[in-house]
């Protein structure tokens, strides 16, 4: 069931067996599984059904470090959360990722790669992927085209799978419409955590529209999912009880800020007799758009003492037909409108992507215009491509999300974000090229010029906007601000749900290792709670 | 004088047949004697001789520390299985083949150098020097 907060004759006092904040993948994926093991949820989102200036303009901070990157328009306060933006890219994380790796300063998560697989599983479904195959030797026999015969004991070829991309508020809207066992509150704003005098135990919630309409939520259990820089900002701005924070207690929260750096760099020049169509476009084989790329085996990333980084080969065709710089907001609105009415659906957000495309006339003119020329004009098989990477950075405590002076209408300050990115890493992804270099030139395939220098220009980074370990997971309480559960270490009933628990960041696309720790995590509260 | 003359017409003569026959004779007792005579020349034409490859070269002699003349790239490159194979196969097609084969094997075992961000094997860059150490001694 889902009301508004804003109507009137909304309660002030609302009540559950778990509360879970936030309806983006996290939230919404909590509290179905919760739902579905007949638990009661109290289910508080911040924004309205749709868009809202006033309620994104809570998202709003500073960017301090870092500059490319933002904090505002990287996320989405409405139902669904930041699923309405996310282009829908998905892997798992790697068994490498977890692992304490040196070099990295020994961090390694407290659970397993293997503690997650079946939760993947699960994972694929809710995300409209395929099925969960993400080796190569998986696909090789029902994908017809060749990988590039590399040495495989140092270079593989890599798969991630496309979602449509699921929008939650839509997919998943009816669901919890539906579902009685939830309780789902819009515009229902956290604004602060009380813990039960005298214990470590939340016992209620203060939740606010921007009205000023002001409700209490009581439950045994509490989840925080409200991305991975409103996690940080909640606890750090719950000071009434604790001074510092709640769970902050070693200055962790908001610390080990991570995020994927984009980049697009190196070329990759292969003969012409090589057959690289498997990495140039996305192949759609058992359900699944598989998209490809090539990553070093994680004993030479070990041995190397490298970060994770997996890259895809990005055509550079001469002819610009080719070319996708028509892309932006205007031709992906044309494009869901166009896939939807194909499907015989009216497409979601009508309005909203009608002007936006209108607004950009001319790309959508363009790119219409080069779909078709690619279709007519004989077929061109790229030989030079650029290597893109969403790559890892190493966890870093001086890279973080801290409170301001400036507040936002509830009072709450706001967020700078202290985005941190080093010469090392951009080192370290260097060095990562050289070696997919040494090995295309060792098989023959071609060669290969680096192009992150020496001395690297750290402009080329930009974010991936994959918001990660400002909450991080570590069994010690010392280095980590949950555990291998979720829970805030110093909190008997707080848990928290998305990236900012990532203790590293792995190079895959977060939203699919998301969705899976919030099956495990609703899996363990319908156990426990 | 008319006897110097004969004397020395006779002398030349005979020099220049016992000349020729040790010749004739050397070149039939050296056919077998075994001998590692590569054709460092005929590697040095399959380095394109271009701009590219002017540059290729000049990197690898700036960056090598010792100094780098022909019969040194020559000996390095004899020393290097494939390149020392190609050096002794006259059909063409085999020889840039060998030498592929030999700058494959520079990739796997490490020996890259680096010219504009361009990550080269050895191999080739020694060819693009040599062939700029031919333009330069010719
Ligand atoms: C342009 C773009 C492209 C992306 N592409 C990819 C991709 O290809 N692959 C991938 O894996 N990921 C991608 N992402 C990231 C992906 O969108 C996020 O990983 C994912 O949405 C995070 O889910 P979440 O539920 O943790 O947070 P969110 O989706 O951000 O949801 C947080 C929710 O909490 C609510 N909320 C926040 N504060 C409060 C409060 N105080 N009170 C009540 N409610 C609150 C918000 O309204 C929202 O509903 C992309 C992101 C962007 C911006």
């Amino acid at each position: 069931m889902i009301s508004d907060l804003r109507t009137g004759g909304a309660p002030a006092e609302i009540e559950g067996e778990v509360c879970v904040v936030g309806t983006g993948p996290a939230g919404m994926t909590i509290a179905l599984e919760l739902a579905r093991k007949g638990r009661r949820v109290v289910l508080l989102e911040g924004g309205g059904d749709a868009y809202e200036d006033d309620t994104q303009d809570l998202y709003r901070g500073e960017v301090v470090g870092h500059r490319n990157i933002d904090v505002a328009n990287s996320r989405l306060r409405q139902f669904g959360g930041t699923s309405g933006h996310w282009t829908g890219l998905c892997a798992p994380l790697d068994a490498l990722d977890f692992e304490p790796r040196e070099g990295l300063g020994g961090f390694g998560w407290p659970i397993r790669r293997a503690d997650l697989d079946p939760f993947y599983a699960r994972a694929q479904g809710y995300l409209d992927l395929g099925p969960y195959r993400y080796d190569w030797e998986d696909w090789r026999r029902i994908v017809p085209l060749p990988a590039l015969p590399l040495d495989p004991s140092r270079v593989i070829t890599d798969v991630f799978q496309q979602s449509p991309p699921t929008r939650f508020a839509e997919k998943y809207h009816g669901a919890v419409e539906a579902e009685p066992r939830i309780d789902c509150w819009l515009h229902a704003n956290l604004t602060d955590v009380r813990l039960a005098e005298g214990s470590n135990a939340v016992s209620s919630l203060s939740v606010s529209t921007l009205e000023g309409h002001v409700a209490t939520v009581r439950a045994k259990t509490f989840v925080l999912a409200c991305g991975g820089i409103e996690n940080a900002r909640i606890l750090l701005n719950a000071r009434a009880q604790r001074p510092a924070g709640i769970g902050n207690e070693h200055g962790l929260v908001g610390r080990y800020y991570t995020d994927h750096m984009t980049i697009e760099a190196t070329t990759v020049l292969l003969a012409d007799s090589v057959d690289a169509r498997l990495y140039s476009e996305s192949q759609i084989y058992d359900g699944a758009e598989l998209q490809f790329g090539l990553r070093l085996t994680p004993e030479l990333t070990k041995r190397e003492r490298l970060t994770t980084n997996s890259a895809f080969l990005v055509p550079q065709h001469a002819n610009e037909i080719y070319s996708t710089d028509y892309r932006n907001h205007g031709w992906i609105a044309f494009s869901s409108m166009v896939k939807a009415f194909s499907r015989g659906h009216m497409p979601d957000r009508l309005a909203e992507h009608y002007c936006d495309a209108v607004d950009d006339l001319g790309s959508v003119a363009t790119g219409v215009f080069r779909q078709v020329a690619r279709r007519v004009a004989p077929p061109e098989a790229a030989h030079v491509f650029k290597l893109r990477q969403d790559a890892e950075q190493a966890p870093n405590p001086d890279s973080r999300v801290y409170l301001i002076d400036a507040k936002d209408r509830f009072g709450q300050n706001r967020i700078a974000l202290d985005w941190r990115v080093s010469a090392d890493d951009l080192l370290r992804l260097r060095r990562t090229h050289e070696l997919i270099g040494q090995a295309i030139g060792a098989a023959g395939l071609g060669r290969v010029q680096l192009g992150i220098a020496e001395t690297p220009d750290l402009d080329m980074a930009f974010s991936g906007y994959h918001h990660m370990g400002t909450t991080r997971m570590h069994s010690d309480p010392r280095r980590g601000v949950v555990d291998a559960n979720c829970r805030v270490h110093s909190v008997e009933n707080l848990y928290i749900g998305g990236s900012s628990v990532f203790t590293t960041g792995g190079c895959a696309n977060p939203t699919l290792t998301i969705v899976a720790l919030a099956i495990r995590l609703a899996e363990r509260l319908a156990a426990t709670a | 004088m008319a006897a110097v003359t004969r004397r020395l017409l006779l002398g030349s003569v005979g020099l220049a047949v016992l000349g020729g026959a040790a010749y004739g004779a050397s070149r039939v007792v050296c056919r077998f004697v075994p001998r590692n005579h590569p054709d460092f020349f005929s590697l040095l034409e399959l380095a394109p001789d271009g701009e590219a490859s002017r540059r290729v070269g000049e990197a690898l002699l700036s960056q090598s520390d010792m100094s780098l003349d022909l019969p040194r790239l020559a000996s390095s490159l004899a020393g290097r299985p494939f390149t020392r194979a190609a050096m002794g196969e006259t059909c063409p097609t085999s020889r840039a083949a060998l030498v592929k084969d030999q700058c494959a094997l520079d990739f796997a075992e490490g020996r890259i150098v680096m010219v504009d961000g361009w990550l080269l094997s050895e191999t080739e860059a020694a060819l693009c020097a040599g062939r700029l150490l031919c333009g330069a001694t010719a």
